[in-house]
């Protein structure tokens, strides 16, 4: 069998962000391997480890992500994909020439992230999938293979399911599905040594992102940031609370 | 045209429906032509008594194939309705569901998507929307071409008011193969949930410091009594006390609620990227330096096995005065 | 074009990695292993299952034969979390280099090999309770009887010793030679008459596990010496020159993380109705540590480029950084508490730690004053 995990490359959320003449720049900030791609990555070194087969991590993104790329082979994942584009490219257009990829590798399940921590889009998942004809799982919490189809759990909106898939299909992790482990010192060795193929976005035909980002702003929420100490008398410092959401912030 | 995907609960319209219906009104102001709606799966056709007043038509699908959600089929229904409409913009709620199936709905209809936007329009053939990105730090600006299927964020937009009775349509959609690829096996009922925690306009989230499962029965007792919902830290996640689905943070759900209870955790830059647009919140931590103090509007430093209670009483006091 | 700064694609990852452990699990439990003085063993183990225990092991033995630059990465990145964790891998690394030096592959086999296979460490033992910086002077004996040496006396100040498979024990074979009668041997800990006393009420490292060892007639085969049985004094210099570097490095993670958390408080704080960040005073000391951060870092660097370049300029730089970055580092964690003010002298902040952490840095693996020695002898040995 095969395993795809499709990664990316997004800043440290502990990093701080930046904006330069209204578009976000990354220059100079700390780039991971997304954590919710983190999840997808573990998943199908899990199914290798267990099943045997190829786990393959395939991206869209600048060439920086192939550092993401090289952490994803040092945990454990045997080769890598990386269609190459600068810029801000649309998930739909992204998932268009993912699809081309996938057709070609021809795996039998696909993971990827829940949520994207740059863009904060859910769609690369389920757009891939409808690139390629094959169901979507989103928000996947358990996943075992069983008789050559899927058996995985997920979330909805409220409440969660249990849902047996045909095979190919693609899912979209997310915490508890797994506890990824970490790159290893050997692993970032041997991953030197690992096959990272690039393809130009452009020669897979794909056409241009159909969404523009046009302005971009840091978002700063002023608090108020009132504190009452209520360490000796937590009775009175409650009502006051309650009295100052009531009558000063009109929300109770 | 602009086709509204109505979200509903099997007997009434969710509110995201309405505010689904305010800006696919504000989109086809330019756009030109009327705002129709669809409403899909169990119930669909009771629901659209209520809908037709909202919308000059309402598209229903229903039937044995769309009793339970996939994606692929939600996907299918609303390309169907798309077609029948001649719609150049469909709006749907950005539920995780729904965020689920417009990907497949964009992709099929060479469209733009749009996601999870907090405010949209359009001038002369291209749609603009805001939306937060860089795990809720950043506020942008997009624009695309037509046509486009653009998700609506939750609690960011008013809900429309009944603008005189449309007509109700039954579609009926074939399933093709892909459709038919996934089976629902089980379902799992939230426990403590009454309310949705992505619609909820007051969330009450508790952290590690709760100390134990059991103290999270004050936390459902504050928000049943407040009509809310209940959130959990991650922390809380992995120490067994509460399931996934209330995970508040960037590896669980982003909630916006008119009012945020933060209590009992420390508040770290994960947790505030599912929170930190609520319009108020409060937090109380028994640690002066908590950083969740610095991200709130109100916060009482103490011990939360002595605030919550006094504040569940006060709270009741102000319910029935 | 020869000169380049950058790191390669692979320590870049290392150091991602490093960064990511330090960060996720070393510094949140310093505080609770410092005030308890408990050795975090299960980090140890998480620290050998990311391979990032004891990476200068041979790849003959089993190892990844990683050098001072790579271990100078990993130094930074826990001494940021906790100096006094730090320790632990640093001292194993120091036990491992005389048999790097002067073992014989078979040796590395032996005493090496194991150190890959499951969590273990390594330990040097050199200091006594009568002499730390006048190495030649040690009272530790050994006496050949057969194919056995027969090793007695007491060590002291030694980390790692007893959590260690073994000690690579300095004696002599007879004190009236000084330094030409000290052999090296490796002593297993299992051996008999090999007993341990835990040192007690440290100012600091308190994470790291610190031990008299007392070796009472203890039999060792003549196959554990290293070098023969002049080189001995040698073997420990020749150490030193290499494993003072990640002590250098380990004080730069602690100066980094004063100025890290000096610069957030400055922000924070406020005083006469602005963020204390807004005053020159502040900010100098925040240029001030900044500076030594730096040039710190890049000249430790430098040190651990050589070393594993071979060059003996390493001698003298290994010197310059291990006591250039200690000072600074004490400096930057003595500014940082003066920053924070009060609350920079409880322990409800990290800071106060950095400085009790990082006085160790100025004392162990040679005195900053040896250092001194060890760097004008290089300036006048040119001279001559």
């Amino acid at each position: 069998m095969k395993y795809v995990a499709i990664i990316r490359q997004v800043p440290d959320g502990e990093s701080k962000i930046k904006v330069e003449g209204g578009q976000v720049d990354l220059s100079g900030t700390t780039m991971i391997l997304d954590q919710m791609d983190e999840y997808a990555v573990e998943e199908i070194i899990r199914l290798k480890e267990q099943h045997d087969g190829e786990a393959v991590v395939v991206a869209f993104g600048p060439e920086r992500t192939e550092e993401a790329m090289r952490t994803a082979l040092a945990m454990g994942a045997d080769r890598g994909v990386l269609i190459t584009a600068a810029g801000y490219v649309d998930p739909i257009t992204q998932a268009a020439a993912l699809a081309k990829v996938l057709a070609e590798e021809a795996p039998d399940v696909v993971f990827t992230g829940g949520q994207q921590a740059d863009w904060d889009s859910q769609a690369l998942g389920a757009a891939t999938a409808e690139a390629l004809g094959w169901p979507v799982i989103t928000w996947t919490t358990a996943f075992e293979l069983e008789d050559g189809k899927a058996k995985a759990t997920h979330d909805l909106d409220e409440g969660a399911e249990v849902v047996r898939v045909e095979l190919p299909a693609v899912f979209t992790a997310q915490q508890g599905l797994n506890e990824p482990r970490y790159p290893t010192l050997p692993g970032i060795m041997k991953a030197k040594k690992k096959e990272i193929k690039k393809i130009d976005a452009a020669e897979l035909g794909v056409g241009g992102s159909k969404v523009e980002i046009v302005e971009q702003r840091i978002m700063e929420l002023e608090r108020k940031g009132k504190v009452i100490d209520g360490t000796k008398e937590p009775a009175a410092a409650a009502a006051e609370l309650v009295k100052l959401l009531h009558e000063e912030a009109k929300v109770l | 045209m602009v086709l509204v995907v109505l979200d509903h609960d099997g007997s009434k319209l969710r509110k995201s429906a309405l505010e689904g219906v305010t800006r696919g009104r504000k989109l086809a102001e330019v756009l030109g032509g009327d705002v129709v709606g669809l409403l899909i799966g169990p119930g669909a056709d009771a629901v659209a008594e209520e809908a037709k007043d909202y919308v000059s038509k309402v598209y229903t699908v229903t039937g044995a194939d769309f009793e339970t959600y996939t994606a692929e089929k939600w996907a299918k229904a609303a390309q169907a309705a798309a077609a029948a409409a001649g719609a150049k913009a469909v709006v749907a709620p950005a539920s995780r569901t729904g965020r689920s199936w417009t990907p497949r709905l964009a992709y099929k209809l060479d469209a733009a998507l749009l996601e999870d936007t907090l405010d949209s329009w359009a001038e002369g053939d291209k749609v603009f929307a805001t939306k937060y990105s860089f795990l809720n730090r950043v506020l942008e600006k997009q624009a695309a071409g037509l046509p486009a299927v653009i998700s609506v964020k939750p609690n960011t937009t008013p809900l429309a008011e009944p603008a005189g009775a449309g007509t109700v349509e039954p579609l009926s959609v074939e399933l093709g193969e892909l459709e038919r690829k996934v089976e629902v096996l089980e379902k799992i009922v939230e426990s403590g949930g009454k309310v949705s925690l992505t619609e909820a306009d007051v969330v009450v989230t508790g952290g590690r410091g709760m100390g134990s499962a059991e103290a999270f029965g004050m936390i459902e007792e504050f928000a049943d009594l407040l009509g809310g919902a209940v959130g959990a830290t991650r922390a809380v996640i992995d120490a067994g006390w509460r399931p996934y689905s209330e995970q508040i943070g960037q590896t669980g759900k982003t909630v916006q609620p008119t009012i945020y209870f933060a209590l009992a955790l420390s508040g770290a830059v994960q947790h505030q990227a599912g929170m930190n647009k609520s319009k108020v919140v409060v937090a109380v931590n028994k640690d002066p330096d908590a950083p969740i103090f610095k991200e709130s509007d109100y916060g009482v430093v103490g011990d939360i096995h002595q605030v919550l209670p006094a504040m569940i009483e006060e709270v009741k006091k102000l319910k029935s005065a | 074009m020869a000169l380049d700064f950058s790191l390669t694609d692979e320590q870049k990852q290392l150091q991602q990695l490093a960064r990511r452990f330090a960060r996720e699990q070393v510094a949140p439990v310093a505080k609770e292993n410092d005030e308890q003085a408990r050795v975090p063993w299960e980090l140890v183990e998480q620290l050998y299952e990311i391979g990032l225990l004891n990476i200068s092991v041979p790849e003959a033995a089993g190892g990844l034969g990683l050098g001072l630059v790579e271990e100078v990465i990993i130094g930074e990145e826990l001494g940021w979390a906790d100096m006094g964790f730090y320790t632990i891998p640093m001292a194993s690394e120091l036990g491992i280099t005389p048999i790097l030096l002067a073992g014989s592959e078979e040796q590395q086999k032996r005493f090496l090999g194991p150190l890959t296979e499951r969590p273990s460490l390594a330990a040097f033992a050199l200091s006594e309770p009568g002499n730390g910086s006048d190495a030649a002077a040690l009272r530790t004996r050994a006496v050949r009887d057969g194919d056995h040496y027969v090793i007695s006396g007491t060590k002291m100040w030694i980390s790692n010793a007893k959590e260690a498979d073994f000690n690579v024990v300095f004696a002599t074979l007879n004190p009236e030679m000084r330094h030409k009668g000290v052999i090296a041997i490796v002593v297993e800990n299992d051996r008999e008459g090999v007993s341990f006393n835990k040192i007690h009420g440290k100012m600091g490292q308190r994470a790291a596990p610190t031990y008299e060892i007392i070796y009472d007639d203890v039999r060792v085969p003549v196959e554990n010496l290293l070098g023969d049985e002049q080189s001995g004094f040698k073997i420990a210099m020749l150490t030193l020159d290499k494993t003072r570097i990640p002590v250098a490095a380990g004080s730069v993670g602690v100066a980094r993380r004063a100025l890290d958390e000096a610069a957030k408080y400055a922000l924070e704080r406020e005083a006469f109705g602005r963020p204390i960040a807004d005053f020159q005073a502040i900010q100098f000391k925040l240029a001030n540590m900044k500076i030594g951060l730096e040039t710190a870092r890049i000249y430790t660097l430098y040190a651990a480029w050589l070393a594993d370049r071979g060059d003996p300029a390493h001698i003298s730089a290994s010197a310059v950084a291990k006591a250039y970055a200690s000072e600074i580092a004490f400096e930057a964690a003595n500014e940082a508490i003066q920053t924070l003010g009060g609350y920079g002298y409880v322990n409800d902040f990290p800071v106060e730690k950095l400085l009790r952490d990082v006085k160790l840095n100025q004392i162990y693996e040679g005195t900053n004053e040896i250092q001194r020695i060890i760097i004008a002898r290089d300036i006048l040995r040119a001279l001559k």
